[in-house]
């Protein structure tokens, strides 16, 4: 009779299916584009991101930012309420700071949950999470999804050194928006 | 001494070691070997409860993840539990999942926080749980094994593995395996459990996250307020100290509990006289870069006049847990660092099958 070890983790079970994501379509630049933003109250992130998209206004073309809203709980993905007010709102998505064990993980949570929601989306962790962040978009079923890093740590860093960062962040994360896709 | 054919035969090492061997390949283990789990034996843990084995006792909906009673069960047998213990792993889960953290980011948390779970009434000596010497282990079967449950239910059923989705910068010495039963037959206080509201003589267990535990060794005075000024100080350290106030607890040695109570200190008074003193001036902070109060995290500021800033929030249960554990052999107690919240609840034993 067989007598096989009984697996512990359930996943036989509750496997996802792989590569379910479908990244939002990009246009060719972000011309005339509002810009979402998605702060997670971690230490030096509204300002990263407020900067950024002053970037993305200033030097990209982008159109203004539409919306601005912190997320609550940044251990959790954001809900499902207010990726539909982003997808009202605006056309493309700047989040972050994944920052933490847990919210760098969501944070590419929330990005191929926008970008489901046909949002270009530019996630922004540091790259201390690298390893939580690929592992989050392997679960999201989005295995190499791509986000930006910025060199770890960053809630140190004093508000002329966040402008720096934004500075050098500004042009990736518009490549990002505007594809292409991978 | 030969064996007849009545004779028990000797379980097979080699078997053994190759199905240990397997659940390593398969990546199921904290590093240590672990019991593989049969159907028979992850049936006899599931008759000594009354849920469903597919009853959803957890769930991260982040990582999509859902823990059950039989996938508890199998990492129970694996951590090494006797099917007696089964119930108590179940109590200290529900104790856990009351905890904010436990169903956030916890368990991702680069603090790598430990359950500290404690255990009341009648079910400590049932089941050989040790309350007293060397209560923060090793030694002792259900104290280990409980406590490993819980880190094999969230590696292998959330599926948060170190370097992946558990980011923990250092983690803790003793990580999955605080478990321990109050000292209550030497302890001058009403059980954890009763106050918490259970009655008195309830199985029960409290739990909550810890960031690190930190000793206490004073067998220096008779007074009760020099031996609590003592503990205020440990509490008080600025390193420990994140956002506007901090959450923490003592372990009580036997010594220092009946110390206190015999001065006149229930658990109210010892908390209420803490609460009072525990804290540091602004100019100490500022030191630390943690003088600044704007946000939620503490920042260094620099601006703010001298003054001082009380550690705990106030004198209520949630915020010092308070046990009593350990030998009555010297007076060394512990300070625990919770990670945030405690709910501050107990939860009954509850055994049986339906």
């Amino acid at each position: 009779m067989s007598n096989p070890i009984l697996d512990p983790t359930g996943r036989a079970v509750d496997a996802r299916e792989p590569g379910v994501s479908l990244l939002a379509p990009r246009r060719p630049d972000l011309t005339g584009l509002r810009i979402g933003v998605l702060e997670n109250t971690k230490k030096n992130a509204d300002l990263l991101l407020t900067e950024l998209s002053r970037l993305l206004v200033t030097v990209h073309g982008a159109a203004g930012v539409t919306l601005h809203r912190t997320k609550q709980q940044f251990a959790a993905p954001a809900p499902p309420e207010l990726i539909e007010e982003y997808a009202g709102g605006c056309d493309v998505v700047v989040t972050g700071v994944g920052d933490c064990g847990s919210c760098s993980a969501s944070a590419v949570a929330d990005g191929v949950l926008f970008e489901q929601a046909g949002l270009p989306a530019a996630v922004v962790c540091s790259d201390a999470f690298a390893a939580t962040a690929d592992t989050m978009a392997t679960l999201r079923g989005a295995t190499g999804y791509r986000y930006l890093t910025t060199p770890h740590p960053v809630a140190v860093l004093s508000p002329d050194q966040v402008r720096e960062r934004a500075a050098r962040l500004a042009d990736d994360v518009a490549a990002l928006l505007t594809g292409p896709l991978r | 001494m030969t064996a007849g054919p009545d004779a028990p035969t000797d379980p097979d090492p080699d078997l053994a070691a190759a199905a240990v061997e397997r659940c390593y390949e398969q990546g199921w283990t904290d590093g240590l070997p672990v019991v593989p789990a049969s159907r028979a034996l992850v049936d006899r843990f599931l008759a000594t409860t009354a849920l469903g084995p597919e009853t959803e006792i957890g769930r991260l909906p982040q990582l999509d993840r859902v823990v059950t009673v039989e996938l508890a069960a199998i990492n129970a047998v694996m951590a090494g539990c006797l099917p007696e213990y089964f119930p108590v792993v179940l109590a200290a889960w529900e104790a856990l999942m009351a905890e904010r953290a436990a169903g956030g980011g916890g368990w991702q948390s680069t603090s790598g926080p430990a359950p500290l779970i404690v255990v009341n009434g009648p079910v400590r000596s049932e089941l050989g749980l040790n309350a007293t010497g060397g209560v923060f282990g090793p030694g002792f079967r259900p104290n280990a094994t409980v406590a490993r449950t819980i880190g094999l239910i969230v590696r292998n059923v959330y599926g948060i593995h170190p370097h992946a989705l558990e980011q923990a910068t250092q983690g803790l010495p003793g990580r999955w395996q605080i478990c321990i039963a109050e000292n209550e037959e030497e302890s001058p206080w009403e059980p954890l459990a009763a106050e918490a509201g259970l009655a008195a003589g309830t199985s029960a267990v409290s739990a909550t996250l810890l960031r690190t535990s930190e000793f206490v060794d004073n067998r220096h005075t008779g007074s009760a307020e020099q031996l609590l000024a003592d503990f205020a100080d440990t509490l008080s350290r600025t390193g420990a100290w994140i956002f506007r106030n901090a959450s923490a607890g003592i372990v009580f040695c036997p010594e220092h509990a009946q110390q206190l109570a015999t001065a006149g200190f229930g658990r109210a008074e010892v908390r209420a006289w803490l609460a009072e003193r525990c804290g540091r001036s602004v100019a100490d902070l500022a030191r630390a870069g943690k003088d600044g109060l704007d946000g939620m995290v503490r920042f260094a500021d620099g601006t703010r006049a001298d003054g001082f800033d009380p550690l705990l929030r106030g004198p209520e249960r949630e915020n010092l847990l308070l046990a009593v554990a350990g030998a009555r052999n010297a007076g060394i107690s512990m300070v625990v660092r919770l990670f945030s919240d405690w709910s501050g609840t107990a939860v009954p034993v509850r055994g049986g099958a339906a």
